[in-house]
């Protein structure tokens, strides 16, 4: 019977083991034939006979569970074994795609304003002279009328030459308080290094009773709203022009390229212009007769914003659907 | 528009204001600083006074010049011809270290000692004044034998260039620019004194008749003056170049330094050009063409139009002798409006006028005499003829309490008076919180409290105002705009997520490429009138094109795998706008990887509709009913949602793909309405257990899927709940059929299913399919 516990250790492998485990537990099996032996021992034996054989049968049971848990481990880690990668070979393999870098810029400025609950405004792309110049205080004779910089159709209808119309016409459909952005497509009749015949601009619009929209609003919504785009830079406020608001001003970021300290970038000034805002002009409501109202208007451009935020050098690139950029943002 | 720092000072006392506060102030008061250039000149660069100069021996091209440099008297050999016309130069002496690390020394030239150089302007890093060495005279200052160069506050000068915006034509002057600062830097102008001297002629009116006709817009002020001797000072050609200006005469140079400085349209005629000498008298007729044109002409001939052009014959010149000088001011708007309404031609000083010229007459003739008196020898007949219209000044009521909402901070009235005071207006109190102001008409922008809140917004310096929250309504902004963003953000990502790059294109065409392939384009009436180029020149009524032109491109890029996704504006004959969303595939389905050994399979119709699932949804697919030159025919099909054909995806067209020389690719474009997010309303779940039967039939070969679908979903057995193709079958033996394999799943809403159920089930099935195509049992 000693043997029979070498034998159970001497077992490599499972089909080994069953093969010992029949011969020794099976019905046929040599502890069988040991229990068989019971009714020919004489009664007073029997009991220690009886308790000698099922410890010896517990203590094979014993071995015989300890060994198959070590072979059957050996056999689960031997069949992962056959399914072995190297799992390096498969990094790259992911085929995600990217969004447009300006889209993208889109989407953050988007988020911001609805998150302050602005309303997001739309409006058609081809525009008329009124909805476009006149009604925004940009009489026919306005130097920043100039032909060169709009596109004009046969019939008089033109591309926007800003997201401003878009003020104009949600001001007709809907009466104060308004509080809006305009995010869209705008074209501009010039081609160059820095000048694309179209490109993105968001636009906000706030309107309240007179008296109740001030400057200082503006410069805190501004100056928040930068620091949420470009994180912790100094914002400057320059008093400036445009047609549709008054006072109106240009607003710079301290350069987030040498910090301020001047550089190529920002003309070693230290300062980037980023947007253009100013207190709604009383022409402007006077176009959509508005009374007793004020308001604030800001513009912002996309591109420039977007080729800032994550240094794209070429403004044109952006137009040309070059995957060697675009895969830079998955 | 450029100043200059010393200019500014005939004008305001800026010694004790430093260069930065100088840079600061500017762009603190919206005359944007673009750039700001300190002239800095080596003291070693001295005054020098030629007292001999004589011809090198052995060089046609040099003179040896003793000069008396202050510490000595040198020998200096020079290079520039218009040495011999100079008294006093700049020289550069030894040890000197000029722009660009040049150091000056000892030398011999030709044999000659040269203890120095005489300079030119650019030598020492000024702007060009003209040929040669600088010829210096008085006009810098006095002239002191060694002092340095630099020393004189005029040529060591800080150069500022303004970018005015277009509501500034005050600021087109010095003396503009100077009263803008006055205000901002709370310092007093200097007066302006000038008295002619006695040497006037004959009054004016014995030589010059002055008729108008018509409605006068323009106010004019006419002198006649007889010249000789013209030349301008050093300082005049200095400054004009510092500041860029052009002028080819020295008459001219001193009419640019004038304007320039006053900001006053000033004008000069050559009395020759139009009086012959028998003429005894000067006769100007001014007439008023239409509204903000007036022609002025002098005897019977054309001359000018007043702040729009002058005749290229009337212009003096270095013989001008006798000359007529005109001082002039038309209200900006009037003109700007009648000039484009007339479409005349203009010159330089149209861009003046047109954005509010000075309308001070006298103190730009005052300031012209001046120089002239300075620089010529001239005599001018006593008194002027004057045309002066009667204008309304533009008055504003400035209420306190309105300036103060407007900017949002409080702003007391006597603050606001004196800001207004200090830029020219005309203030009268009216209470404790209000005042009248008369506006300057060199401010006509100025129009309404709105306009005076932004000067006061200027000046009390906009960094000055504190931020301040506004408090607004709340409300329920979300609209079907906010909306619609949001789906198509969902939709972008998604289309990421299956590997495609969002793309944007020009929402401009070729007009002939859209044609080509035979999409519509803008009708001839409303087409674009002046598209910026060939290949941009009508707008887009696909987006496929330009993607197309994309591909091309990455193609050049050795880009192998083109996935591209672009959602955009899009434009039929009657230039209706709509939004679209294409897809395009070109090359490779997949990176290569040891997956593929390197060799990934070409993107395949299975593979892009896959793709498009995975962006859009579900759709199904019928055969194509769409017709332009980019679809195949045989690998194309109407993208069905909901019933409604909504757009196609095909197959690129193998010509096309061949023009444009890219690898096989895969198209499709769909309207973007039809994939706005829609409202699902769940149906119950069966709580009982389905099964899934196939049934195998032969039918004809060019029976088309969609046609079976068709059939199959027309059935009306409720416990048929799905069906779909899982295999398709051709080889010899079935000649003109093919083999077609159905799943079906069959499940009932109310108990488990009886063998039964499922027999009668697929029974109805196999006798529509027979009914329908003859389909046979495999
Ligand atoms: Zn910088």
């Amino acid at each position: 019977m000693e043997n029979l516990e070498v034998k159970i250790v001497q077992a490599d492998s499972l089909e080994a083991l069953e093969k010992v485990r029949i011969e020794l537990f099976g019905k046929k099996g040599l502890l069988a034939a040991e229990f068989a032996k019971m009714k020919d021992i004489p009664g007073p034996e029997k009991k220690a006979f009886a308790q000698g054989l099922n410890e010896k049968k517990a203590a094979l049971q014993q071995a015989f569970d300890a060994r198959y848990e070590v072979l059957k481990a050996e056999a689960v880690e031997e069949m992962l074994k056959a399914e072995e990668l190297d799992v390096s070979l498969y990094g790259t393999l992911a085929q995600k795609g990217a969004l447009h870098p300006v889209m993208e810029t889109m989407d953050k400025i988007i988020d911001y304003f609805v998150a302050l609950n602005f309303s997001v405004e739309t409006g058609g792309m081809i525009e008329d002279d009124f909805h476009n110049f006149e009604a925004l205080n940009l009489p026919k004779y306005h130097p920043a009328r100039d032909m060169q910089d709009t596109f004009y159709f046969k019939d008089g209808g033109l591309l926007r030459t800003h997201t401003s119309p878009v003020q104009i016409r949600t001001m007709l459909k809907e009466k104060p308080p308004i509080r809006m952005i305009a995010p869209g497509t705008v074209f501009r009749r010039d081609y160059d290094v820095t000048h694309t015949p179209m490109f993105h601009q968001v636009e906000g619009l706030v309107v309240d009773e007179k008296g109740k929209v001030s400057f200082a609003n503006l410069k805190a919504i501004l100056t928040d709203f930068l620091q949420y785009m470009f994180g912790d830079v100094d914002v400057r406020f320059r008093p400036s022009f445009f047609p549709f608001t008054e006072p109106s001003a240009e607003v710079d970021i301290s350069c987030i390229f040498c910090g301020g300290e001047g550089c190529r970038v920002c003309s070693h000034t230290g300062w980037i212009e980023i947007l253009g805002c100013g207190i709604v002009d009383p022409n402007v409501f006077k176009a959509v007769d508005y009374e007793d109202v004020s308001g604030y208007a800001f513009g912002l451009g996309v591109e420039r914003i977007a080729m800032l935020m994550h240094q794209i050098p070429d403004l044109r690139s952006l137009f040309e659907g070059d995957i060697r950029l675009l895969e830079q943002f998955r | 528009m450029i100043v200059t720092r010393s200019w500014l000072n005939e004008f305001i006392d800026l010694s004790g204001v430093s260069d930065e506060k100088l840079y600061e102030t500017f762009n603190a008061i919206g005359l944007e600083v673009d750039s700001m250039e300190k002239i800095e000149i080596d003291p070693k660069v001295v005054v020098g006074k030629i007292l001999s100069c004589e011809k090198h021996p052995d060089a046609d091209k040099l003179n040896v010049c003793k000069i008396d440099v202050g510490s000595g008297i040198r020998q200096i050999v020079c290079g520039a011809a218009n040495v011999v016309d100079a008294e006093y130069v700049a020289v550069a002496t030894i040890g000197t270290v000029l722009p660009g690390d040049f150091e000056i020394k000892h030398a011999k030239l030709r044999g000659v000692e040269s203890e120095g150089m005489v300079c030119a302007s650019s030598e020492l890093g000024l702007p060009e004044t003209g040929k040669g060495i600088m010829i210096l005279d008085e006009s810098i200052g006095e002239l002191e034998i060694g002092k340095p160069f630099g020393a004189y506050p005029c040529i060591a000068d800080t150069i500022i260039e303004l970018e005015l915006t277009a509501n500034r034509g005050d600021c087109l002057s010095i003396y503009g620019v100077a009263r803008d600062l006055s205000a901002a830097l709370n310092i007093e102008m200097k007066p302006f004194e000038y008295k002619q001297e006695e040497r006037m002629k004959l009054g004016i009116a014995r030589k010059m008749d002055l008729h108008t006709s018509g409605e006068m817009d323009a106010d004019l002020r006419y002198k006649l003056a007889t010249l000789q001797h013209v030349h301008s000072s050093f300082l005049i050609k200095l400054r004009l170049a510092m500041v860029k200006a052009e002028a080819d005469n020295p008459l001219a140079e001193i009419l640019a330094y004038a304007t320039h400085t006053t900001g006053v349209i000033l004008r000069m005629y050559d009395c020759a050009s139009f009086c012959s000498p028998e003429e005894e008298k000067v006769v100007v007729s001014v007439e008023a063409h239409a509204e903000g044109i007036i022609h002025v002409h002098a005897n019977g001939k054309h001359i000018s139009i007043v702040g729009v052009s002058q005749s290229e014959e009337s212009k003096p010149t270095v013989n001008s002798r006798e000359v007529l000088i005109e001082a002039s001011y038309i209200h900006p708007d009037l003109l700007a409006e009648a000039v484009v309404n007339e479409k005349i031609e203009t010159d330089d000083l149209y861009y003046k006028t047109s954005r509010g010229s000075n309308s001070d007459l006298g103190f730009g003739l005052g300031y012209l005499a001046y120089l002239m008196e300075h620089n010529t020898e001239v005599e001018c007949y006593e008194g002027s003829m004057d045309v002066e219209v009667e204008r309304e000044h533009e008055k504003v009521l400035v209420d306190a309490d309105e300036i103060s909402d407007i900017v949002g901070m409080e702003i007391e009235l006597s603050k606001i008076a004196v800001v207004l005071q200090k830029l020219g207006f005309d203030v009268t109190a009216m209470n404790d919180h209000q005042l009248a102001t008369k506006v300057p008409l060199f401010r006509h922008d100025i129009k309404n409290i709105q306009d005076i809140a932004e000067e006061i917004v200027r000046i009390v310096g906009i960094n000055n105002i504190p931020s301040k929250p506004l408090v607004f309504s709340e409300k329920k902004r979300l609209n079907e705009t906010s909306s619609r963003y949001s789906a198509k953000k969902d939709l972008r990502n998604r289309a990421v997520g299956v590997g495609f790059y969002e793309n944007i294109s020009y929402v401009f065409s070729e007009k002939e490429v859209l044609e080509r392939y035979g999409f519509e384009t803008t009708d001839e009436a409303l087409a674009l009138a002046n598209p910026i180029a060939e290949e941009l020149n009508t707008l887009r009524s696909t987006l496929l094109v330009n993607m197309l032109q994309a591909i091309k491109r990455n193609v050049s890029y050795s880009k192998k795998s083109i996935p591209l996704f672009e959602i955009g504006a899009v434009f039929d004959a009657e230039r209706t706008q709509t939004e679209k969303i294409g897809f395009v595939f070109a090359g490779q389905a997949e990176r290569e990887s040891v997956t593929n050994a390197g060799k990934p399979p070409v993107i395949d119709f299975a593979s892009f509709v896959g793709k498009l699932g995975g962006v859009i949804g579900h759709f199904d697919l019928v055969p194509c009913t769409f017709e332009n030159g980019l679809i195949h025919p045989y690998q194309s099909a109407d993208i069905v949602i909901d019933g409604k054909v909504c757009g196609f995806v095909s197959k690129l067209h193998p010509s096309v793909q061949e023009h444009y020389d890219i690898p096989v690719t895969f198209i499709a474009e769909i309207d973007f309405d039809v994939l706005m997010p829609k409202h699902i309303n769940a149906k119950p779940i069966s709580k009982f257990q389905g099964v899934y039967k196939d049934l195998s039939v032969v039918i004809d070969k060019n029976i088309r899927y969609y046609e079976v679908a068709k059939v199959l979903n027309g059935l009306d057995l409720p416990l048929l709940k799905e069906s779909y193709p899982v295999d398709i079958y051709t080889d010899e033996k079935l000649g003109e059929n093919k083999s077609l394999t159905i799943r079906f799943f069959i499940q009932s809403m109310e108990k488990t299913l009886e063998e039964s159920d499922i027999e009668h089930v697929m029974d109805a099935i196999m006798r529509a399919l027979q009914e329908n195509f003859g389909a046979e049992l495999r």
